[in-house]
């Protein structure tokens, strides 16, 4: 499953052909003379001021699916990238509930419907205390793995391999280079006029990244 | 631009290093006098942004003062109308609830102190105002003590306290207790409660304001020494004060979570009720920029986590375990509360307590929004009010059973009466310094203060 992702689509169909290679990914919206599916494009910058401003103008543009890569954090970027909030806390908490409910319908099911006359001390069978227990530890377990795993789904994680990978220049961004990473798959991409902000930007080194099958 | 430069200079001289005092912000002392000017600059902290002018709210504060003490005097009018017992109940729910504000608002100051917490600098000014008022519900104990004292002495028993009873020696498990449950044991300890409570209170507050006119930051270090020494006298006198108060409303019952309960109900007030302060402070249109956004997301993440989650940890666990064992002298706490019509009381207790403010709090939209916190804030001290309502009142029903529907005006009259008078005291308090602390030496990172998350 080798990088199918990066030929465009919908988010949706995207995240399903990365967890499950058999299913066909959406094809990319540009190719090379090579054929090979075009992942984005990739511009250099010399200073952390000049990627932050830089970052302000694409996001000002209007581009979605793009990221800034730097050795080190650099706070507020996610204000200059206009990320927007993530929706990972609507999804822990439907799951966490969901995690309690269920919790409470086995543990009601089991000493009140399947199998009442387990006595215990003369409790009532559907006797609410000490279900409570087992209802907050479930809705606190489907909570944590909601929020790990969501998390690893939402950045679109674990995954093999990433065609940015292929780029030697890339992997020195965690080392000193400060780079900014267009992706194809953005609906207002545009080989040339994506190449051309970039440029205006401050951007230098501007390279094609291809995704080698 | 990221460069590294390592060239080396042969005209650098090498001096002792300045002295540096370790508080707040490690600076010298010439650092320090740049960082009040700075601070003295500032245009947020001038003038009616951080000050109410002379005489706000005087009328406002004189104006409840007469009302709660109307009110108080129709509670004793109530009292020979109806019955004594309930009258004190009402009272005594009043000055618990007041005292709960009171104590959780120093628990939270010297809290703040301990850890040397420079976010709520800002909303620090506002607990201590409530704290310094502990002397009002300490009033308000001694007037329930006197009261049972007068009526153990001239009727023979107690009003609440039936522990007082002259007949009540023939029970076993009193005898028992009254190595502990008598009456000097009692007057002594609350003497020991409301020396250490006035100290405290007194110390943290009067240090705060000191500074205000002095800028001395060994102030800052002085009030972290005795907030964190004053944590260990507060746990052990607030739970020993619920015990003797509290619990031995009915003097079977006992229960080791007894005073962590009582403790959650005060931790929550404290924060609700700053948060309620603050937020009528900045919809009239102080401390715009001082306490932001950032100040209220983390007071409404205090407000969840002891105002929701906490108090109903304590609660669950305190009946979970009582239900399980299944012991007449503990059972009998709850079964009273489980019957008689208490029983919905107690079941409006678990959602207006836990499930109401859970949910509504969890979002970062209230936490964030000035005037919805206010609003929850005043809601979580109405549950606490809740939940002194139904940790006291059913001893009235125990005690005289007689008690009819008709005398409920006496409830109002009475938590009204002593909230009113604690209103009034707090509004005149507020007025009376800067609503914050002017030189901490933590100001300027608690105004810069950010919630990344």
């Amino acid at each position: 499953m080798s990088a199918r992702n990066t030929r465009g689509g919908t988010e949706m169909s995207q995240m399903i052909s990365d967890y499950l290679p058999f299913i066909r990914p959406p094809m990319s919206r540009f190719v090379t003379e090579r054929g090979n599916p075009v992942y984005g494009v990739m511009a250099e910058y010399e200073t952390t001021p000049d990627v932050f401003h830089a970052a302000e103008k694409i996001r000002d543009a209007g581009y979605k699916r793009w990221d800034v890569h730097a050795p080190f954090p650099i706070h507020g970027i996610e204000h200059a990238m206009g990320h927007p909030k993530t929706k990972l806390p609507y999804i822990v908490f439907v799951i966490a509930m969901c995690g309690a409910l269920g919790a409470w319908a086995l543990q009601y099911w089991i000493t009140a419907v399947d199998y009442p006359g387990f006595t215990v001390q003369g409790k009532p069978f559907d006797a609410w205390e000490p279900f409570t227990m087992i209802i907050f530890e479930l809705g606190v377990l489907s909570a944590a793995f909601a929020s790990l795993f969501g998390m690893l789904m939402l950045n679109g994680l674990p995954r093999w391999h990433h065609p940015l990978f292929g780029s030697e220049r890339f992997l020195e961004s965690s080392q000193g280079k400060l780079l900014i990473v267009i992706e194809a798959n953005d609906p207002a991409f545009d080989p040339e006029e994506t190449r051309r902000l970039l440029e205006e930007t401050g951007g230098r080194e501007i390279v094609l990244i291809e995704d080698e099958d | 631009m990221i460069r590294i430069t390592s060239d080396y200079d042969p005209t650098v001289t090498v001096q002792p290093a300045p002295a540096v005092h370790g508080v707040g912000p490690e600076m010298t002392d010439d650092q320090y006098e740049q960082y009040l000017a700075k601070l003295a600059a500032n245009e947020d902290l001038k003038g009616e942004n951080v000050r109410l002018p002379a005489g706000a709210g005087a009328g406002l504060s004189r104006g409840l003062l007469a009302l709660g003490i109307v009110l108080l005097a129709l509670t004793l009018f109530g009292a020979f109308v109806h019955t004594p017992a309930h009258a004190l109940a009402s009272f005594e729910v009043g000055v618990f609830t007041v005292l709960a504000c009171c104590l959780g608002s120093l628990f939270h100051v010297m809290l703040f102190q301990a850890l040397n917490a420079y976010w709520p600098v800002t909303i620090r000014r506002q607990l201590e105002n409530a704290a310094g008022l502990i002397w009002l519900p300490l009033l308000g104990m001694v007037v329930v003590v006197c009261i049972e004292l007068f009526s153990s002495v001239t009727a023979g028993h107690g009003v609440l306290f039936r522990w007082l009873d002259a007949g009540a020696h023939e029970s076993h498990l009193l005898e028992h207790k009254g190595g502990y449950l008598n009456l000097g044991f009692l007057l002594f300890r609350f003497v020991i409660y409301a020396v250490l409570w006035l100290f405290l209170a007194r110390s943290m507050v009067s240090m705060s304001r000191e500074q205000d006119a002095t800028g001395d930051r060994m102030l800052t270090a002085a009030m972290r020494r005795r907030g964190t020494l004053g944590l260990l006298i507060f746990a052990l006198s607030v739970a020993f004060a619920s015990f003797d108060f509290l619990m031995s409303l009915d003097y079977r019952f006992f229960s080791t979570m007894w005073g962590v309960y009582f403790f959650a109900g005060a931790a929550l007030s404290g924060v609700a009720l700053c948060a309620v302060v603050c937020s009528v402070l900045r919809l009239t249109g102080r401390l715009t920029n001082v306490v932001g956004d950032e100040h209220f997301h983390d007071l409404g993440k205090l407000l969840f986590a002891f105002g929701a989650c906490f108090w109903a940890y304590i609660a669950f666990s305190q009946y979970f375990l009582i239900w399980y064992g299944n012991l007449p002298e503990e059972t009998a706490y709850f079964v009273y509360r489980k019957s008689g019509g208490w029983e919905y009381v107690s079941m409006l207790l678990v959602v207006a307590h836990f499930v109401v403010p859970f949910f509504l709090l969890i979002t970062r939209k209230t936490k964030r929004n000035v005037l919805l916190l206010g609003l929850l804030g005043a809601y979580v001290l109405a549950t606490e009010i809740l939940d002194m309502i139904w940790i006291i009142r059913p001893m009235a029903g125990v005690r005289d059973p007689s008690i009819s529907p008709v005398s409920w005006w006496l409830d109002v009259v009475a938590i009204g009466g002593v909230l009113a008078v604690f209103a009034g005291f707090l509004i005149r308090e507020i007025g009376s310094a800067p609503l914050i602390p002017m030189k901490d030496p933590r100001l300027q990172k608690c105004l810069e203060h950010k919630n990344y998350v």
